[in-house]
């Protein structure tokens, strides 16, 4: 694949899986490079938030131009969504699918960018957030196209997962237009079950940083606590940072401490 | 003016309260206050009381947070509350004390340039335990007929910081030994902790709480942190919650490590 810096790719090399409901979706990924002299051989595959039916920018290319500064090859993955809240649209596992081909697929570049195989984390917000986790802890539900040929055999378990105001549960503190744009109109409730990431935790979830405000009203901050307690009783390595101040998004949010805590974390791992 | 800028002087005017000796060290709870540079004062407090799982006081947490916190801005004093365990000071004690510095520090908040409604505290392990229970039981604190003015001014801190804090007397994630010293038991009785099973006592009066703790905690479990939480979510009370991942029990000011930076910041939104 001849990959241009700044420049979009598709995901998939032919028509995307469980894309029939919605085949003009073409899903995109996008790499930002690291300056040569700053390079730390880590990478960040970003999945933006947007309640699974848009893309909010300013976590994905918004990221991607500030972590690449600090020496992460970052990745922008524009999944495909759902619409009218699951009336149309894509729906699981269309996105979770992009999701861990893009896993993938990065790490398939790993020597030819210059960053670690085992170094590869994945960092998502709000809805992006439920992916980053989706593919940190199924990434083998995700389908696989035939053409992908060895690609197909890579691993497409992220190394870390950093998940910032994230939607975790599709139950009670779930936020429900995301709910709802992931799941489509008909769907199986074993799925529903197992999406509520809370239930699907296990051994081989990869480490994870989460954030969330306290005074966030549209994801309640007890998705970040389901997770963190899930973690716990796996043993899993952790870090939750629940700051008091603060609503929804927010991204880097003005040079918010979030940043550098989730920097220090990363480095240390 | 009572205070001066780093003597250590009794908490209580003439005998302690539910006194039984006056060996110095033992029987006599003192508190020193660190005031901020007079070109860095906040006209914030910020009243200390060391960990040591109520069986003794460890310097770091006390005077080596005043250093630090003084240094930014804050007016710090740090209290040696009396001990349980072999020092034979149970509850109702601890609380006494600890409350009467919040009192105390108040009482003479004009003098020292305080603003009154802005005097916290901060207790780091079984001192985070007392932090969180003159939070929670404050009203129920024993005063003494010497106390003058202070007698007539709330215990209730303005805000509370609890480092890696025992809170629950949870016998699943329970720091037991705490719970012994403090109550004079030979073996932990979860019936008797369970009055002070900090989580059981937040209410909305509960004043807004920063926590942090280390995932790999092993002398207090993080979940006494997240029960708290859980609490004060529940009652609608702001804090703050912060789990870092790497560190043993005890570490104080770690060496420069994020939770501190964090702390002053939140502290700076009062």
């Amino acid at each position: 694949m001849d990959l241009k810096d700044r420049t979009a790719v598709q995901l998939w090399c032919g028509t995307p899986p469980a894309g029939e409901s919605d085949p003009e979706q073409i899903p995109v990924i996008t790499p930002y490079a690291p300056p040569v002299w700053k390079k730390n051989h880590r990478a960040l595959v970003i999945f933006p938030g947007g309640g699974y039916t848009a893309l909010a920018q300013y976590e994905g290319y918004g990221f991607a131009e500030y972590f690449c500064e600090q020496g992460y090859y970052c990745f922008v993955v524009n999944y495909r969504l759902g619409k009218d809240l699951g009336k149309g649209g894509c729906h699981y596992p269309a996105q979770l699918s992009d999701a861990a081909r893009a896993v993938r697929l990065v790490r398939s570049w790993a020597d030819e960018l210059g960053y670690r195989t085992d170094k590869i984390g994945v960092i998502g917000s709000s809805a992006g957030g439920h992916l980053a986790a989706s593919v940190s802890i199924l990434p083998q539900l995700g389908l696989i196209l035939p053409e992908e040929g060895d690609v197909a055999k890579i691993s497409s378990r992220p190394d870390f997962t950093i998940l910032c105001y994230p939607v975790i549960t599709l139950g009670k503190y779930t936020h429900q237009g995301t709910r709802m744009n992931l799941l489509g109109e008909h769907f199986d409730p074993a799925d529903e079950k197992r999406l509520s990431l809370e239930n699907s935790i296990n051994e081989k979830t990869p480490p994870a940083f989460l954030y969330h405000r306290l005074g966030d009203t549209a994801v309640p901050c007890e998705n970040s606590i389901m997770y963190a307690r899930a973690l716990r009783k796996h043993g899993i390595p952790f870090e939750l940072h629940i700051y008091e101040k603060g609503n929804h998004g927010g991204a880097l949010a003005q040079g918010h401490p979030w940043v550098a805590e989730a920097l220090r974390w990363i480095e240390t791992l | 003016m009572i205070f001066e800028n780093g003597k250590e002087i009794p908490l209580w005017n003439g005998e302690p309260v539910l006194s039984h000796g006056n060996q110095e060290g033992i029987d006599i709870p003192t508190i020193t206050p660190y005031f901020p540079p007079v070109w860095n004062a906040l006209g914030k407090a910020i009243v200390i009381y060391p960990g040591g799982a109520y069986s003794h006081l460890a310097e770091h947490e006390g005077r080596g947070y005043a250093e630090y916190f003084a240094a930014r801005g804050f007016h710090c004093f740090v209290v040696k509350y009396r001990l349980g365990a072999d020092k034979k000071y149970f509850h109702p004690v601890e609380l006494a004390d600890a409350a009467r510095g919040v009192r105390l520090v108040r009482s003479a908040a004009k003098e020292l340039g305080i603003r009154p409604d802005c005097i916290g505290v901060m207790g780091s392990s079984a001192g985070g335990h007392l932090a969180a229970t003159v939070s929670n039981m404050h009203g129920q604190a024993l005063k003494s007929p010497d106390e003058g003015e202070a007698a007539n001014v709330s215990s209730r801190p303005d805000f509370a910081v609890l480092c890696y804090p025992v809170i629950s007397a949870d016998p699943a994630i329970a720091n037991k030994g705490s719970f012994r010293n403090l109550l004079g038991l030979a073996e932990f009785d979860e019936a008797k902790s369970r009055a002070l099973s900090q989580e059981l006592l937040v209410s909305e009066q509960t004043p807004p709480t920063f926590l942090w703790h280390t995932m790999q905690d092993a002398g207090v479990l993080c979940e006494n942190s997240l029960v708290y939480a859980e609490a004060l979510r529940k009652a609608g009370v702001g804090f703050e919650l912060h789990i870092y991942e790497k560190g043993p029990h005890g570490q104080g000011l770690f060496r420069g490590h994020p939770w501190a930076e964090e702390c002053v910041r939140w502290l700076n939104c009062f």
